[in-house]
């Protein structure tokens, strides 16, 4: 190399320092607000289920290691909510998604009065949870005597002793979430179908006859990024579902999920260790599912391109 | 192979009338191009034959079959998209596969048919390939791939290269043109482009505000405009206009305006002689005016912009107050501001009703 040269190349990595170095410098705040709202916060729940933290206790936090995971292990109320909250994250998710298709598929052709159809599917999502709330919990128990009182009153005992104390709350709560989470889903699913050409449905349609199979081999694979999001986003709502559960069952915890079980033991009984380790629990869980589901749903492989000609 | 028919064909939006009262009959093997601006309905009436628009009124046929109550798979068409419609999720080969699978085609049938047509576009190195792995003109031969593989009564393209850049697009017209001779299918074609419709169409259907305005073979269009609009929509640069009055002179006729005052030719008197006294207009295309000569036929004008084009050259003048533009020979030595002197052969003008625009 010659002399030009090499001084030319040391130039060059000179600059190309510099650069590195504004690169991160343009990335700090990002990664600031990261680290200040979400890896902090998530590693101080680490820690603080590996300790025996309590505001009961006096003095420092003791460390404690995996004891309070251990506990868990052994505590049938944990693998209650566990269960609990693992069928509530997957019947809510697979209707939601199921009736938010639906939606979607509904509102995606126009017709006469889509507007007001659209605005009756979008209007549980729109009001603030308690309203909605509020409103669900008339349906299902009207607050003064309608036709239906009587038959409710009597659907709730049937549904109990059938299923056991507790089962018609968490299928009031389950249909909550249902109702008010499918109109989400449908509208999200809605923007992923009108990103897609229309072309595309047009060249199925001179294909097949049956919207049956059009509907499999056409739409939802193109709607796949759109349906591992929508899943994704279903399932971690209600892995950490607190707010339906309790403002239903106005805290009364019929039956405990694992956000409102961690809440009681937290903030009602001051045990932040066990607290900490129970939410963070299924977490391994809900990885493993998401990881799976995007495996699934959106490989980069499959993903089609956009912006190229 | 099957021929179309459209009887008094109409298709009605809330507020629009988008295609009325066509009346078309393309014939068997017949490489069918509807040209127009957009709006103009072709998409529209491309779209019924295929059957995914309904049909406000009127009839469509295909072969000897009325098909308007035939859904799309069983119109026996196929069809090629502006932005090609390959599904992104698919390998070529599915792509092209797709409608034969939707067929219950025996597998080995469709692999032959897949292949056949892949040879024949040259694409069968890209089977194994996502079309976002392609370039433009290949996703564009997949398309067209996937529409051979079916063995159409009718191919149906809808402004199949729009997409594609000026160079590719000339390619892939000729190659169109070549696999129409070969496959002999009958083919609608739609575009906004007089240059592909033009080198394309055996005939070409001319549409505008949902009329049909003309149909005829490329050079009919083109030496006998039925109208004004076909005649400035055919041909480029585009046809020149004048308003010019008829008046009498001996025993002919002459059309005049501020710039120019050229005589009727004798076989055309008996028809604009009905115009005498009135206003009509002139149609003069770019090519059929000449540098020079000082004859009867010769007018002045002044040279506004010059635009060499290597094969020729556009002259942008005025004659009179009227701008138009003459194409000549590459050899001319035209400057701005110069006035040069123009002839036009008498047979070769256009005259056009001022008021229906029809021609005379």
């Amino acid at each position: 190399m010659s002399d030009l040269a090499s001084r030319r190349a040391r130039r060059t990595s000179a600059a190309r320092r510099r650069e590195i170095g504004i690169a991160y410098l343009l990335l700090a705040p990002t990664v600031l607000l990261m680290v200040g709202v979400l890896a902090y916060p998530v590693a101080w729940e680490v820690w603080v289920s590996l300790t025996d933290l309590s505001p009961l206790n006096d003095g420092p936090a003791r460390f404690v290691g995996l004891e309070n995971y251990r506990r868990l292990a052994g505590d049938p109320q944990f693998w209650r909510a566990a269960t609990v909250t693992i069928v509530y994250a997957a019947v809510t998710s697979l209707a939601k998604l199921g009736l938010g298709m639906g939606f979607a598929l509904l509102l995606a052709r126009p017709f006469r009065g889509r507007a007001f159809v659209f605005l009756a599917i979008f209007l549980p999502w729109a009001y603030p949870a308690s309203v909605s709330v509020v409103g669900w919990y008339w349906t299902l128990s009207p607050p003064i005597p309608t036709a239906y009182s009587v038959f409710m009153g009597t659907l709730k005992y049937a549904v109990d002793s059938a299923f056991g104390g507790g089962a018609w709350a968490f299928l009031s709560v389950t249909l909550f979430n249902i109702w008010r989470g499918s109109s989400f889903i449908g509208v999200f699913l809605l923007a992923g179908l009108n990103a897609v050409p229309p072309e595309l449905f047009d060249c199925a349609l001179l294909e097949s006859k049956s919207a049956w199979r059009r509907f499999w081999l056409v739409t939802v694979p193109l709607l796949r990024p759109f349906l591992a999001l929508a899943v994704f986003l279903s399932l971690t709502t209600a892995f950490s579902d607190l707010a339906n559960v309790w403002m239903l069952m106005a805290g009364r915890i019929v039956f405990p999920v694992v956000g409102t079980h961690a809440y009681w033991l937290a903030i009602n009984s001051g045990q932040f260790g066990p607290a900490s380790a129970l939410s963070l629990a299924l977490v391994p869980f809900l990885l493993a599912v998401l990881f799976v589901l995007f495996w699934l749903f959106d490989r980069p492989e499959t993903r089609p391109a956009r912006g190229t000609a | 192979m099957a021929q179309v028919v459209m009887k008094a064909l109409n298709k009605k939006y809330d507020e629009v009338h988008a295609v009325k009262d066509v009346n078309l009959h393309i014939r068997d093997k017949e490489f069918m191009v509807l040209v127009g601006p957009s709006g103009c309905g072709k998409t529209t009436t491309l779209r019924m034959v295929a059957g995914l628009e309904e049909i406000t009124a009127g009839d469509i046929s295909i072969g000897d079959r009325v098909v308007n109550d035939l859904p799309p798979k069983d119109r026996d068409i196929a069809m090629v998209f502006q932005n090609y419609a390959l599904y992104p999720h698919m390998t070529v080969y599915d792509n092209m596969a797709f409608g034969l699978k939707m067929r219950k085609f025996p597998k080995a049938e469709i692999q032959k048919r897949v292949q056949d047509a892949a040879d024949l576009l040259g694409i069968g190195e890209l089977l194994k390939r996502k079309p976002r792995q392609l370039s433009g003109g290949q996703r564009q031969r997949v398309a067209v791939g996937r529409a051979i593989v079916r063995h159409p009564q009718v191919f149906l393209f809808d402004e199949p290269l729009s997409n594609l850049d000026a160079k590719l697009r000339v390619q892939m017209r000729v190659e169109l043109k070549r696999l129409h001779d070969r496959l002999e299918t009958t083919a609608i074609y739609v575009t906004h482009d007089q240059v592909e419709a033009m080198t394309l169409g055996d005939r070409v259907v001319v549409m505008k505000d949902g009329w049909i305005q003309q149909v005829g073979e490329p050079l009919e269009l083109y030496g006998k405009p039925a109208n004004k609009f076909v005649a400035g929509f055919i041909g480029s640069p585009a046809m020149n206009f004048a308003d010019a009055m008829v008046v009498e002179e001996g025993s002919g006729l002459v059309v005049t305006n501020p710039g120019f005052r050229i005589p009727v030719p004798p076989a055309r008197v008996e028809q604009l002689r009905a115009y005498k006294g009135q206003t009509l207009t002139l149609g003069i295309r770019p090519e059929d005016m000449r540098i020079g000569g000082d004859g009867v036929n010769a007018f002045e004008a002044l040279v506004e912009v010059v635009e060499p084009l290597g094969s020729e050259i556009l002259l942008d003048i005025t004659v009179g107050r009227q701008a138009m533009v003459a194409r000549v020979e590459p050899t001319v030595r035209a400057k701005i501001h110069e006035k040069v002197r123009f002839s036009v052969k008498p047979d070769q003008l256009h005259y056009f009703d001022a008021k229906t625009e029809a021609a005379i």
